[in-house]
């Protein structure tokens, strides 16, 4: 089989070179001319497919809407254009044609890009949703393109936790992990898709079912696939202009109290709960609630810190056309997002795009597809791995009273015991900087050639792609002073800073190459058998090379690096590689029964070379009902539902990500595992690698979709339902029947044994109908998946409790487990006469509003025992999500309104927002409903009942807080909708237009995320947010104005 | 012919993708791995072998977990994240436990893979051999301490996938098996290793000797004390030393002590480098130069890849490097142990008939004591890195209230006053502000006091010494006294104790067991050694009753080794604020114990010997569990 394939592979190597001296035959046609307009409003369509049926054998309309073509004169001619019904038309020796061409609302016969290929919508048996330029196109969601796809796509899971400039979104295909991106033709990861410029990708197709299979690979998780858009051929050149211009403000963040008076007031009734005494005096107090005297004044940092209405903007420049040969699409773009934190913080990319392609015959077609992009990030060099850290975390860490410069003089950063966090410093002037640039250009080079004669129907076709993508990243964050103002002396003294320079480097480089032989075939038999054949090589390698190094350099100022300075230095060189071989077969009866069989042999350098090798198989089926005839007999002409399909795939896929190393295969010594100093010298140390894992192969991934697609009430309702089943087996795990002693000094290893299952269901609905001028459609989606644990290999249990607590056999995946509460007592009389030790100290340490935990064991005691299950994942995708949106136009008005949401989730309050006074920092306004003493001071004094427990002064150790422990009391299961793009826009009417000398002129006002409903606003917390402090950079809430021009 | 160039070039592209077959293709040579044959044959691929496993030495207490120096509140720890130390009352079983096989077994390949190497030279191969032999030895004297006798495995072993694995199954051995093989390989090695007392980071002669007289010291102690303690043992003896033993391991302690001692192990002496006593001992502990001290170590090199932030952690808070430092804070307890020149116990002196002792400086209160006082601790009044500490917590009237702050070096406005003036001191002590010295001392030992030591970028290279000549003498004293040679004790003893500035030498007749232990305590302090010590004397349940210390009590029964430590107290000093008063702008003292410690720690007897758990039972059901848990 091997040998059978790699001579294939060379066979079709040879054939490129073949096809450059092969000649077309001649042969005896009629020659056609006519012309194709529009039904509706008689307009010529320019380029509108002709083809003649059955080959290859086609052209396209000229701006006027002329075709010429040369056919056999009993051959029947398809004229195709999207957006419009596809017509078949006999020639029956006629040499002029003319068509009017009508609208088709349902796009039944809209192309589809899937695997390798593209299939007409009707045609498609496997649960492929796609996403077009014209829905990705208003929203403005910040600077990637997945940013953007919030419930756009029926099964595709959205949450975006983080919103910084440059920011992405978290997609998942029916949450079944890290999806494969595509992007013409090329297999690449999440940072190339979501840094393309949204305006120049044509279509996304998303996989989710076994035709992913196609992509062998990494296909197990689903895969997207991207079109860019190419210029059409016998059009005119258009220019396009679309630029907006919007300001951004934080969706949500915590509140701090900054008051002084309050502030102290509140840490002094935290101290008098917890030790019946606080430091803190009345007369004090007293002058915090004056605020006149210096140190007791209050000062906003939320304020001094948070800009409002960041800016956003984005140009992006386009120019498209074809003559009857050459078609190109080039594009430029620039974005630039700036962070609430100011101008200092920002991203900026610049991209481009350039589409080209010849036909240099009639059968032989070249192109080429640049796509290259700078991508700039920005900001002051601050402490900490992540630049905006600081920055957000000072608001909830500064206290009121603290001040930023000392003496309030801008000259002198305060010396506030933490200057770390001492906003004052978080600048490029004082604090450093950090530049990370990448520069990335992606070229694919094209040659297709179509068969004539005897192999009719028959292309191939060899693609070559370059990809080179270079980082460099500066870094320094400087030393500096913090002062403290001596008002007796009026001097500054310099009482603190960091004298620790930090200056870092790293220089990267990856490189791909992509091989690419294909050949298809394409035939109908009689009128009832149509065929098409598909086989394909793919190789594919990479490089990544990667040096870093750090310094401690003297001074702050000057911008190299020194050899005497060099403190650290790391080097990396990584390759992979994979190969595939892919065939797909296509067969459909009449256009009603259609049968797809796949199948991808694909190899990844990952494993040990005996088992490097996957085969991938897969399988659909479709019945279109309404095609019968005994449905057209019953339903007649005008049946109400006017398409009906019913289809069910079956597929193997593989996944090479597996979490092994690519070299665990092999024995030996790994080198530099650490520096040992023997003698005064450093040396670098290498380590046995340990068991080697050989053993191990590809996880397989079983896809199963049973799904229907229907349209109803000609064309004005379109739907499609599905319900999948993915059972993954061959996952990592142990074989625990055998124990082996632990003194053997090494475990055994992992083995392909354990399952899990993904399964769930989806949905889509849409609407368009118009009103005289009124054109409205609505549509949503609503889709639901969650992973299960399906079984381990013979799991093994100490006793019935660690079975129900550690077992994962048969039970969903990401349950949280933690303490129940049942309730806050409401009395000291109740704490002292409660039977259970809530705090492990005999209940001594609890104050009326502390939780009670449920002692589910009843053994007297809260601990481990007692946890249950209490909440679902977080950190990861809804397992709910849902989307809706509604377009409305009228004459040159337009209005777009896009909601999406999600649920299943949970979010627990840790840390800033579980506890008062973190970190002995601010306090959470939340936290001003809790329960406290009528009159803090007296012990005697009644209780008035609050939200939370009563007040301590960081006390992350108290029972009610456990440390962080999960407990259903901070534990939050999240709901949220939210709207998404909310859009009115106004186009200027065709008689204006035409005095100015544009096609198109539209002005839109735009808004982004403006509101949500869910069940952690209360907190001050986005919904999608994860990190539990609530301290992530949230969502923003845009406000755009944007125009787009065509001329 | 010239359109079809782009096609040529394209063809020939792929065909230049399709030129390899597919392994060819799929074969990508790893960038750093190196196969057992390159190693075997190269002696510096040999050493870097070797490297990793001296980086894998099992330290109990290390300088880049700061907090396993100063445990068994011997300190308190300035960090909010840690408080729940002093909150809880005692330890799991599980503490303290290792069980790494697999590091075992990568020495036990080692030794096989270098004995099979035919292209080393020999002497290069022995010296390889002996060194994973001392690395061997060394790793199972550490399981010993902690977890008693184990299985003994000096072969690589391999599971032959047959489904049955009991030929694995190993019984654990006895305690006393453990240190017999630890002395015996010491024995067996110390002569091929080199005599080399200037090679500090790799196993010489003097690091079996140091090995060996601990091993045998610790064994020794077990056998007589544990004679206390009948339920801290096993039938099989896997935890406890029959009391017979005692006495013919103290005389291998004192008798490779004391090879070390006469200088057959090389040229190693007591530090004594700088006229300034304390200055002295401070310097024996970073001073890599010239150090005839240090006899086996973990080293570090700045600029080598190799740093720890020891400094960076628990160097002064003010004026340091970065907003960190101040977490390690030695206890009220700690540094009043040390005695006075004269050899006499004292409480700090900060209130004569319950009126406070003023004092003209701030640091008056602890002069005249021990020089490894100030060697050890910072304490008020001293400097680090040329920069005065500013421990001081705040103003008392004259009413006797107090005005304080809860930021550090905090100003306010005193009564009467128009200006504001600091109120407390950069350093604090601030009642539950982390990295403050809220018991009034940081501490200084293996601290770095050189410029960037405590730069996140930078850091330190002290290195941390495992064995040193000053606790050899106090082996040997240990072990004489033991084997009722009190003189020779106080010999060794009184080397140790003229280093540290006391002026009166011990007698044999002044040596008995809370001596030797009281020596150990001060010397040897932050070391990782104190821990081993309450255990091996079986005082650790004592010591660690559980009970809470009153206020009173911190000041009693000073330099007693059963003098309980469940909880550290801290003292602040003040300054008197009384103008006109003679007294106005002195310094006084309060003892107090922290808002957090709430706790007090009780050791039970299931923490002597830590546990072996469920896991590895299930694995090996041959293992013995310990006693009491």
């Amino acid at each position: 089989m091997k040998t059978i394939l790699k001579k294939l592979f060379q066979q079709i190597c040879l054939l490129g070179i073949f096809l450059v001296v092969s000649q077309s035959y001649a042969q005896d046609k009629l020659k056609i001319s006519g012309n194709v307009s529009s039904e509706t409003d008689t307009m010529p369509l320019p380029g509108v497919s002709v083809i003649v049926k059955g080959t290859n054998n086609g052209v396209s309309t000229d701006f006027d809407g002329n075709y010429t073509i040369e056919a056999p004169t009993n051959a029947v001619l398809v004229f195709s254009y999207i957006g419009f019904k596809t017509m078949e038309l006999p020639v029956n020796g006629r040499t002029t044609i003319d068509l009017q061409m009508s609208d088709d609302v349902a796009a039944l016969d809209e192309v589809v890009v899937t695997g390798y290929s593209s299939q007409e919508k009707k045609s498609i048996t496997a649960a492929i949703s796609t996403v077009t330029s014209e829905d990705l196109e208003s929203v403005h969601a910040g600077a990637s393109v997945s940013s953007g796809l919030a419930g756009k796509i029926s099964g595709v899971t959205f949450k975006m936790p983080d919103g910084r400039p440059g920011a992405t979104a978290a997609i998942q295909i029916r949450n079944m992990g890290d999806p494969l991106y595509v992007i013409d033709g090329i297999q690449q990861d999440a940072g190339q898709f979501n840094n393309i410029s949204p305006g120049d990708i044509e279509s996304i197709s998303v996989l989710k079912d076994a035709s992913a299979a196609i992509y062998g690979v990494r296909a197990a998780n689903g895969v997207v696939v991207v079109t860019t858009k190419r210029g059409r051929k016998n059009t005119k050149n258009v220019v396009n202009i679309n630029s907006y211009y919007g300001g951004q403000n934080w969706s949500r963040f915590p509140k701090t109290v900054n008051d002084s008076y309050v502030y102290m007031s509140k840490k002094a009734e935290a101290d008098l709960n917890e030790f019946g005494e606080t430091q803190i005096t009345n007369e004090e107090l007293e002058k915090y609630r004056l605020g006149t005297e210096a140190g007791y004044k209050s000062f906003d940092w939320k304020n001094f810190i948070i800009k409002k209405d960041a800016p956003l903007y984005s140009l992006n420049v386009s120019t498209s056309g074809g003559s009857d040969k050459i078609n190109y699409y080039i594009s430029g773009t620039q974005l630039k997002q700036e962070a609430v934190l100011g101008p200092e913080f920002n991203f900026e990319r610049n991209n481009i795009q350039s589409n080209l392609d010849a036909n240099i015959t009639d059968r032989l077609k070249v192109g080429v597809q640049i796509n290259g992009r700078i991508e700039t990030t920005d900001n002051p060099g601050i402490p900490g791995a992540d630049d905006y850290w600081l920055p957000r975390f000072a608001i909830l860490r500064n206290r009121p009273f603290e001040r930023p410069y000392a003496n309030d003089n801008p000259e002198y950063l305060n010396d506030i015991g933490h200057n770390e966090t001492n906003w004052a410093l978080h600048n490029k002037k004082i604090g450093g900087y950090s530049t990370n640039i990448w520069r990335v250009l992606q070229t694919n080079f094209s040659g297709e050639y179509k068969f004539g004669g005897f192999a009719e129907g028959l292309t191939v076709k060899g693609m070559y792609s370059y990809y080179i993508a270079d980082q460099v990243l500066n870094g320094h964050e400087y030393t500096y002073d913090a002062y403290t103002y001596d008002a007796a002396n009026d001097a500054y003294n310099a009482t603190g800073g960091s004298s620790n320079p930090w200056r870092e480097r790293r220089n990267r480089k990856i490189l791909k190459n992509v091989y690419q032989g294909q050949a298809t075939y394409k035939k109908s038999f009689g009128d009832d058998h149509n065929v098409e054949g598909l086989f394909l090589v793919e190789r594919q390698e990479q490089r990544d090379q990667n040096q870093w190094l750090r310094s401690v350099p003297e001074t702050n100022i000057l911008p190299l690096m020194y050899f005497a300075n060099v403190v650290e230095f790391q080097d990396a060189d990584n390759e992979e590689a994979r190969i595939g071989y892919i065939g797909k077969f296509n067969y459909n009866y009449k256009e009603k029964y259609y049968l797809e069989l796949s199948g991808r042999q694909d190899a990844s350098w990952k494993f040990a070379p005996s088992k490097r090798k996957g085969f991938f198989p897969s399988g659909s089926i479709g019945w279109r009902i309404t095609e019968e005839d005994w449905y057209k007999s019953i339903a007649g002409e005008d049946a109400w539902v006017s398409e009906f399909k019913i289809r069910g795939s079956y597929g193997v896929l593989g996944d090479d990500n597996i979490g092994i190393g690519a070299y665990d295969y092999l024995p030996g010594y790994n080198y530099n595992t650490g520096t040992v100093v023997l003698d005064g010298q450093p040396i670098v140390g290498a380590r046995d690698k340990g068991q080697i894992v050989d053993n191990i192969s590809w996880f397989k991934s079983k896809i199963t979709d049973i799904g229907m697609d229907f349209t109803l009430f000609d064309g004005k309702i379109n739907g499609s339902y599905d319900y999948f089943y993915r059972l993954r087996t061959g996952l990592r795990g142990r074989k625990y029947d055998i124990l082996i002693p632990s003194e053997l000094g090494y475990g055994l290893p992992d083995e392909n044994v354990n399952s899990d299952a993904q399964s769930g269901f989806e949905g889509a609905l849409s609407y368009s109908d118009s009103f005289g001028d009124f054109y409205l459609t609505v549509s949503g989606n609503a889709s639901y998946s969650r992973g299960k644990f399906i079984e381990s290999y013979k799991p093994r249990f100490e006793n019935s409790w660690q079975e129900y607590r550690a077992s994962n056999e048969g039970r969903f995946n990401d349950i949280r487990w933690g303490f129940n509460t049942i309730g806050q007592f409401q009395s000291q009389e109740e704490i002292n006469n409660y039977p259970v030790d809530i705090d492990g100290q005999g209940n001594r340490t609890l104050l009326p509003g502390d939780l009670i935990y449920e002692d589910l064991n009843g053994d007297g005691r809260i601990n481990g025992y007692d946890e249950k299950p209490i909440g679902y994942n977080f950190g990861k995708q809804p397992s709910v999500n849902f989307g809706l949106s509604i377009r409305m136009a009228y004459k040159g008005v337009d209005f777009t309104a896009d909601f999406s949401g999600g649920s299943g989730y949970s979010w627990a309050q840790e840390w800033e927002t579980r506890w008062a006074f973190q970190n002995q920092g601010a306090l959470n306004t939340i936290f001003l409903d809790s329960w406290s003493r009528q009159d803090p001071a007296d012990p005697n004094s009644t209780w008035v009942p609050g939200k939370y427990p009563a007040l301590r002064y960081n006390a992350s150790y108290h029972s009610n807080y456990r440390g962080g422990q999960a407990s259903s009391f901070w534990m939050h299961n999240v709901t949220y909708l939210r709207a998404r793009t909310i859009e009115l826009g106004y186009s200027l009417p065709k008689p204006i237009l035409e005095k100015i000398g544009l096609q198109k002129a539209r002005f839109y006002v735009n808004g982004y995320n403006l509101f949500s409903f869910d069940n952690l606003s209360k907190f001050g917390i986005d919904p999608e947010v994860n990190d539990t402090n609530g301290l992530q950079y949230p969502q923003n809430k845009f406000v755009n104005v944007g125009v787009n021009l065509s001329i | 012919m010239k359109k079809y160039i782009f096609t040529i070039l394209l063809a020939l592209f792929l065909a230049l993708g399709c030129s390899k077959n597919d392994e060819e293709f799929l074969d990508r040579p790893p960038s750093s791995i190196l196969t057992q044959d390159q190693i075997f044959t190269d002696p510096s691929a040999v050493l870097s072998v070797l490297g990793d496993l001296y980086n894998r030495y099992e330290d109990f207490g290390r300088l880049d977990d700061w907090a396993s120096l100063a445990d068994f509140n011997i300190a308190y720890w300035s960090e909010a994240g840690r408080y729940p130390a002093f909150q809880n009352d005692g330890w799991g079983f599980g503490s303290w436990g290792i069980w790494n096989y697999g590091y075992i077994r990568e020495i036990n390949l080692f030794l096989e893979r270098c004995e099979e190497a035919t292209e080393l030279e020999a002497s290069l191969k022995t010296r390889f051999l002996a060194e994973a032999r001392f690395l061997r030895a060394s790793y199972y004297f550490e399981m010993v301490k902690r977890m008693g006798g184990v299985p003994l495995i000096l072969e690589s072993e391999t599971y032959d996938f047959s489904g049955d694995a009991s030929y694995l199954q190993h019984p654990r051995e006895t305690e006393a098996a453990i240190y017999d093989f630890v002395i015996s390989e010491a024995e067996a090695i110390k002569d091929i290793l080199p005599t080399d007392a200037d090679s500090k980071s790799r196993a010489t002669k003097g690091a079996a000797l140091a090995m060996e007289t601990r091993a045998a010291l610790y064994a020794g102690s077990i056998a007589k004390y544990g004679a206390t303690t009948p339920q801290v043992s096993l039938p099989g003896n896997e935890v406890g030393i029959p009391a017979s033993m005692a006495e013919g391991y103290y005389t291998k302690a004192l008798t490779a002590a004391q090879a070390i001692i006469s200088g057959s192990a090389g040229a190693y002496a007591l530090y004594n480098s700088k006229p300034n006593l304390s200055e002295n001992f401070e310097a024996l502990f970073y001073d890599k130069a010239n150090n005839p001290e240090a006899i086996f170590v973990e080293d570090y090199k700045v600029g080598g890849g190799k740093t720890h932030y020891f400094t960076g952690w628990n160097q002064p808070r003010f004026g340091a490097e970065e907003e960190e430092g101040g977490r390690i804070n030695p206890s009220l307890q700690f540094v009043q142990s040390f005695e006075l020149l004269d050899g006499t116990f004292a409480p700090l002196a900060n209130e004569v008939g319950g009126n406070p002792v003023y004092y003209d400086n701030i640091g008056d209160i602890f002069q005249g004591r021990d020089a490894r006082l100030a060697g050890t601790v910072i304490l008020p009044g001293t400097t680090f890195k040329s920069k005065p500490v500013d421990i001081w917590a705040g103003i008392v009237l004259a009413d006797g209230s107090i005005v304080s702050g809860d930021s550090r070096g905090q100003e306010k406005t005193l009564p009467g006053g128009t200006e504001q003036v600091q109120v407390v001191g950069f350093d604090g002590p601030i009642d539950g502000l982390e990295f403050t010295a809220q018991s009034g001392f940081y501490i200084r030992k293996y601290q770095d006091p050189n410029t960037g030591s405590g730069r996140r970028g930078t850091q330190s290279d002290v290195w941390f010494i495992r064995y040193r000549f000053g606790e050899v003498l106090l082996n040997a004293a240990e072990a004489a006294f033991e084997l009722g040679q009190p003189d020779v004790a106080a010999g060794y003893l009184n080397q140790v104790r003229a280093r540290a500035g006391i002026t009166t030498p011990l007698t044999g007749a002044d040596v008995d067991f809370d001596r030797i232990a009281h020596e150990r305590y001060v010397e040897l302090a932050f070391e990782g050694l104190h821990f081993f010590d309450l255990k091996r004397w079986r005082l650790a349940h004592i010591v660690l009753d559980g009970n809470p210390i009153s206020e009173a009590e911190v000041t009693q029964n000073i330099g007693e080794a059963t003098k309980r430590e469940t909880q550290p107290y801290s003292i602040w000093p003040y300054k008197y604020h009384n103008p006109g008063d003679p007294n106005d702008g002195k310094y006084l003292y309060k003892i107090l114990r922290l808002s957090r410690i709430t706790g007090a720690d009780r050791f039970q007897f299931g923490n002597y010997y830590s546990e072996i758990g469920q896991d590895l039972i299930n694995n090996n059901p041959k293992l013995v569990r310990n006693p009491n848990q």
